[in-house]
């Protein structure tokens, strides 16, 4: 009888706490004041200058509330750190290992923990949100030489080094040649490979000879979630040995400086420079709001919810579970999108799978095509993302400027693409309703979603491949496949065909989900197929032991402008080594001369030279498409929940002025656009 | 004399050699398992959105190599090893380049030890002194009622019962902290205020540490002490007329020690390994996660800085408790 009564007792107390986190949203529509960054084109002297303006207007937004009120509580204030002039975000990748180490030109140093994302300023940084690059300590585009073996880069007047140092010239020559100078810091082999020299013709221009034909060159200092940063001379150059530099306290052109930091590395705190208006972020954007801004690592989601509830974090990136819980827990929580799919769907990278072609049958076309008709894609992104990923059929996502220059111009050609499958039968396998079933699917599972053709393509893409299990036996019959009395698929030496699919064991991320929705399918299909999690999953499919991945299909696109080089380049057969030794290629270690000399020919283009650089790498995802190295799928999906208690003008996607993240550089330029709520 | 001879020297011999092939064995198992920290360091740059330059792996591959001091054969790396180890020294940390080994032990220890010292004990003395009372009086009521509620709580899976915890005590009713081992922005120091907030964000960890250890300590001690009672000597004791207080001390609780107190000079040494799961829930610092972090990098050094410290423990632990256990037990004193 009393273990019945305990056994009662803890169920309810399990049921109450079940009950309390899972409140059903409600959307209602309310006037919001947004700020926003608008480009537009004005005529001054007869000719086109894009002018950039920030405006403020009033629009109606779709809102999620909750029935769970939350009490008003005074802000507490941390530590004497007034909460409410206080920004704190969540660190994406974790607590930081080396805490009082900030030389971040050595190694991995936990840089999203405020150091790339707010205290300093690159040459260039990516914003994939307005698909513009931002000249930070750069005053402009970099100017090459016909030849592209001379790049004059121009610097911005009027930077200073937090401690007060003005920014020149100089500081780059110095890093360039330090970086040189060292074995040990990240880019010194990529400096020795390609700088012959670096001058400073005055304080603001740097002009970099280089040892062979490089129209790419200056990618290096563009910030895409890292670049190589700018070291300030004035300390640096009193360093004996700056591999070994600790480089504490941290000195930044960005607009805040360090003010503490946790010794066991789970919170970093900085605080807004007095003069803030000498860095690139108050030269372009203004004053940033927050007067102290804190990144807090969290060893596990459950934590970071129950902080946010308790509105102890303003911004998060959460898992799909997770965010769903926020946004169902807390009236103040709000995600990237304010109605379904929730989610940010504009991050510049494509999750889907990756065969090994250096072995087995992998290495064959007709193989890897088969496995991709065997995937009915809104199952698929069903079971692994619940209808929220934005579909791409080629190799780069479907988002920024990439649809209008790649992926609509394609549709044709993706249309009258041919499959052969053996004795003169063809099979056209693109899909133009693969977006639209992905809809019914959406709507079936009781979520409201825009049914005009604009919105189908941005939320659920163009196009995909069609469901086609019949046509990818014939392509497997064609090349000696065959099935067993059971219906399961032998090999072409008669012996059971098992596909093991590997990927991060982190059940959260995006590559186990896609390789888990992989298995499902395949094994519909009549495959052994297995999902194989690892720990150590970077390391194996680097050294190519592996069948198939759950690992990007494509190196990630810059997120801004047309180039492809980044991700075609990956597939430079000059890169792929033997298995067994890590590729410094695409894990797929596929390519082919085709591809090479795609590669060779827009390393040879100015990247300026927008069509020309669109032609040759459409040619390049055409070859992709045709030898399908690795599935797309859909693209990277953020999960970020932002508390408004204290904080409101977020970069949503109805006003995304910015990209989202507080993990990627261009969170700077977001800090003068937040507005305080004054609780 | 004959104590030394029979009992110590074969004992001390043991202790070294069991140290020497434990460390070896730490030294020699990470180089087998398919996780090479150059590599490892490469992907974990690049799954951290750098880009390298593949052009150049080749030479950023030959520099880390050497930075790593992974150059040479294993028998020269493993000279080298024991060289450090003489000095203190483990090296430096791969994962967390270039910061040496012993700092980050020096950071990570004062946690794990102040956290599970202070919880092991306190569940032991717990677990134990309910577990015997309630074991000798296993049909009264409250017995009864405590190991129901036992019985409950040691089949919940830790990171569950830990997690309740978190959920019931920060965000429920708020009266501690939801992360961390101190306040943000709070910096080290020997005054009231920091050891106050120290304290404030122990609770949480330890009390799901001791309300776990406790359990397990009462269930077997329960155990113990009911074979015990069962036992001709204590019966006999009952019908002699021997007072019910000095059989439960004397003749039941002491001889249900003895395995007790192996199992705690066992846990004691196992402290150095950490408390993975605690870390995680509450994001606690200590060994925990250092140690896990190194194993999944493949950082040597680190691994073994955190093992050697544990076998070490261990294996100290296991010696001063052979060495004390005749006190304990009259039946294993030699001479």
């Amino acid at each position: 009888m009393r273990k019945t009564f305990f056994t009662v007792w803890i169920v309810l107390v399990v049921a109450s706490l079940i009950l309390a986190a899972c409140g059903t949203p409600e959307v209602v529509e309310k006037p919001v004041e947004v700020t926003r960054v608008v480009v537009e084109t004005q005529i001054v002297e007869g000719a086109p200058v894009e002018v950039t303006k920030i405006v403020k207007e009033v629009v109606t937004q779709e809102v999620v509330v909750t029935a769970t009120p939350e009490p008003k509580e005074e802000a507490p204030d941390v530590l004497g750190l007034p909460r409410n002039e206080m920004f704190i975000a969540g660190q994406l990748t974790g607590r930081v290992g080396t805490p009082s180490n900030f030389n971040e030109w050595v190694g991995w140093k936990w840089r999203d923990r405020g150091m790339q994302n707010l205290a300093n300023e690159p040459l260039w940084s990516v914003d994939f949100a307005t698909g513009q690059i931002v000249p930070g300590l750069a005053a402009g585009d970099a100017v090459y030489n016909a030849d592209f073996t001379e790049v004059t880069i121009p610097l911005r007047q009027g930077v200073a080094w937090d401690d007060g140092t003005p920014f020149t010239s100089a500081d780059v020559v110095f890093t360039i040649e330090t970086l040189i100078k060292y074995e040990g810091l990240n880019s010194h082999n990529f400096m020795v490979d390609n700088v012959v020299s670096v001058t400073a013709p005055d304080d603001y221009t740097v002009v970099f000879k280089l040892k062979q034909s490089n129209s790419r060159f200056h990618t290096t200092f563009l910030d895409r979630w890292g670049s190589t940063w700018i070291m300030p001379k004035h300390i640096f150059e009193t360093v004996a040995d700056p591999v070994t530099f600790e480089f504490n306290p941290f000195v930044g052109t960005g607009p805040y400086k360090l003010h503490s930091f946790d010794p066991n590395g789970y919170w970093t705190i900085w605080e807004k420079r007095a003069d803030w208006d000498k860095s690139p972020t108050g030269i372009i954007f203004g004053e940033p709001k927050p007067k102290y801004v804190v990144f807090q690592a969290f060893a596990n989601e459950g934590a970071k919810i129950l902080a946010q509830l308790t509105h102890q974090l303003d911004a998060v990136d959460l898992s799909a579970e997770g965010l769903k819980a926020a946004l169902a827990q807390g009236d103040t929580n709000r995600a990237y999108q304010p109605t379904f799919p929730w989610v940010v769907n504009n991050d510049p990278a494509l999750t889907g799978l990756t065969f090994n072609t250096a072995k087995a049958p992998y290495d064959n076309p007709d193989v890897r095509w088969a496995l991709l008709l065997a995937i009915d894609i809104v199952e698929y992104e069903g079971q692994a993302v619940d209808g929220t990923g934005t579909l791409s059929p080629v190799h780069v996502p479907s988002l920024g400027s990439y649809p209008a220059d790649y992926i609509e111009p394609m549709q044709q050609w993706l249309s009258d693409f041919t499959l052969d499958l053996g004795n003169g039968e063809t099979f056209k396998p693109y899909d133009t309703d693969a977006p639209k079933r992905l809809v019914v699917y959406v709507k079936d599972r009781g979520y409201v979603v825009s049914e005009e053709a604009v919105m189908v393509a941005k939320t659920f893409g163009l196009g995909w491949y069609k469901y086609a299990p019949d046509v990818a036996a014939k392509l497997l019959e064609k090349n000696g496949f065959s099935k067993d009395a059971d219906g399961k698929w032998l090999l072409p030496d008669g012996t059971p065909w098992r596909i093991e699919v590997m990927s991060r064991s982190d059940m959260s991320h995006l590559e186990f989900k896609n390789a888990a929705a992989a298995v499902q399918q395949w094994k519909k299909f009549g495959i052994d197929a297995a999902h194989v999690p690892s720990d150590n999953v970077s390391a194996l499919t680097g050294n190519g032991e592996f069948d198939v991945a759950g690992n990007w299909p494509a190196q990630e696109p810059w997120g801004a402008g047309a180039d492809l080089y980044r991700v075609l380049d990956y597939y430079n057969s000059a890169y792929i080594e033997p298995v067994g030794t890590l590729t410094k290629a695409h894990t797929s270690r596929w390519s082919t001369p085709e591809m090479d000399d795609v590669i060779k020919r827009l390393r040879e283009t100015d990247p300026a030279n927008t069509a020309e650089v669109i032609a040759i790498g459409t040619e390049g995802l055409k070859l992709l498409v045709k030898e399908m190295p690795g599935i797309p799928t859909f693209g990277y999906i953020g999960f970020v929940s932002w508390d408004q208690t204290y904080w409101t003008n977020w970069p949503g996607s109805e006003n995304p002025y910015n990209q989202p993240y507080t993990h990627w550089g261009p969170f700077k330029y977001m800090t003068p656009f937040l507005e305080p709520t004054g609780n | 004399m004959e104590f030394v001879k029979q009992y110590l020297i074969p004992r001390l011999v043991q202790y070294f050699l069991v140290m020497f092939v434990g460390i070896t064995a730490v030294f020699i198992l990470p180089r087998l398992a398919p996780s090479d920290p150059v590599e490892r360091t490469i992907t974990q740059l690049r799954s951290q959105g750098s880009y390298l330059d593949p052009g150049t792996m080749d030479e950023f591959i030959e520099d880390l190599t050497e930075m790593y001091g992974l150059g040479g054969s294993w028998l020269e790396q493993y000279g080298a090893f024991w060289q450090r180890l003489f000095h203190a020294d483990f090296g430096v940390s791969f994962f967390q380049f270039p910061t040496p080994v012993n700092e980050l032990i020096r950071t990570a220890l004062p946690w794990t030890a102040a956290l599970l010292l202070t919880t092991t004990v306190i569940s032991w003395v717990g677990g134990n002194l309910v577990g015997g009372l309630a074991g000798y009086f296993n049909r009264k009521r409250w017995s009864k009622a405590l190991d129901s509620v036992v019985m409950i709580i040691r089949p919940l899976p830790y990171y569950i019962m830990s997690f309740a915890l978190l959920l019931l005590f920060a965000y429920v009713v708020r009266w501690f902290p939801v992360s961390g081992g101190t306040d943000i922005g709070r910096r080290a120091a020997f005054n009231w205020p920091f050891i106050k907030d120290v304290l404030r964000h122990a609770f949480l960890p330890a009390l799901s540490l001791v309300i776990l250890g406790g359990a397990i300590w009462f269930q077997t001690m329960k155990l113990i002490v009911q074979n015990v009672n069962a036992e001709a000597f204590v019966q006999y004791a009952k019908l002699g007329g021997v007072k019910e207080g000095r059989i439960v001390s004397r003749y039941v609780i002491r001889n249900a020690m003895l395995p007790q107190i192996t199992g705690l000079a066992l846990a004691l040494g196992q402290i150095f390994s950490g408390a993975l799961i605690t870390e995680i829930v509450f994001s606690y610092p200590g060994l925990g996660t250092l140690l896990y972090n190194a194993i999944i990098t493949g950082d040597y050094n680190l691994i073994m800085g955190i093992t050697v410290i544990s076998i070490v423990a261990i294996t100290t632990a296991v010696l001063l408790i052979d060495l004390l256990y005749p006190l304990f037990d009259p039946r294993v004193r030699y001479a």
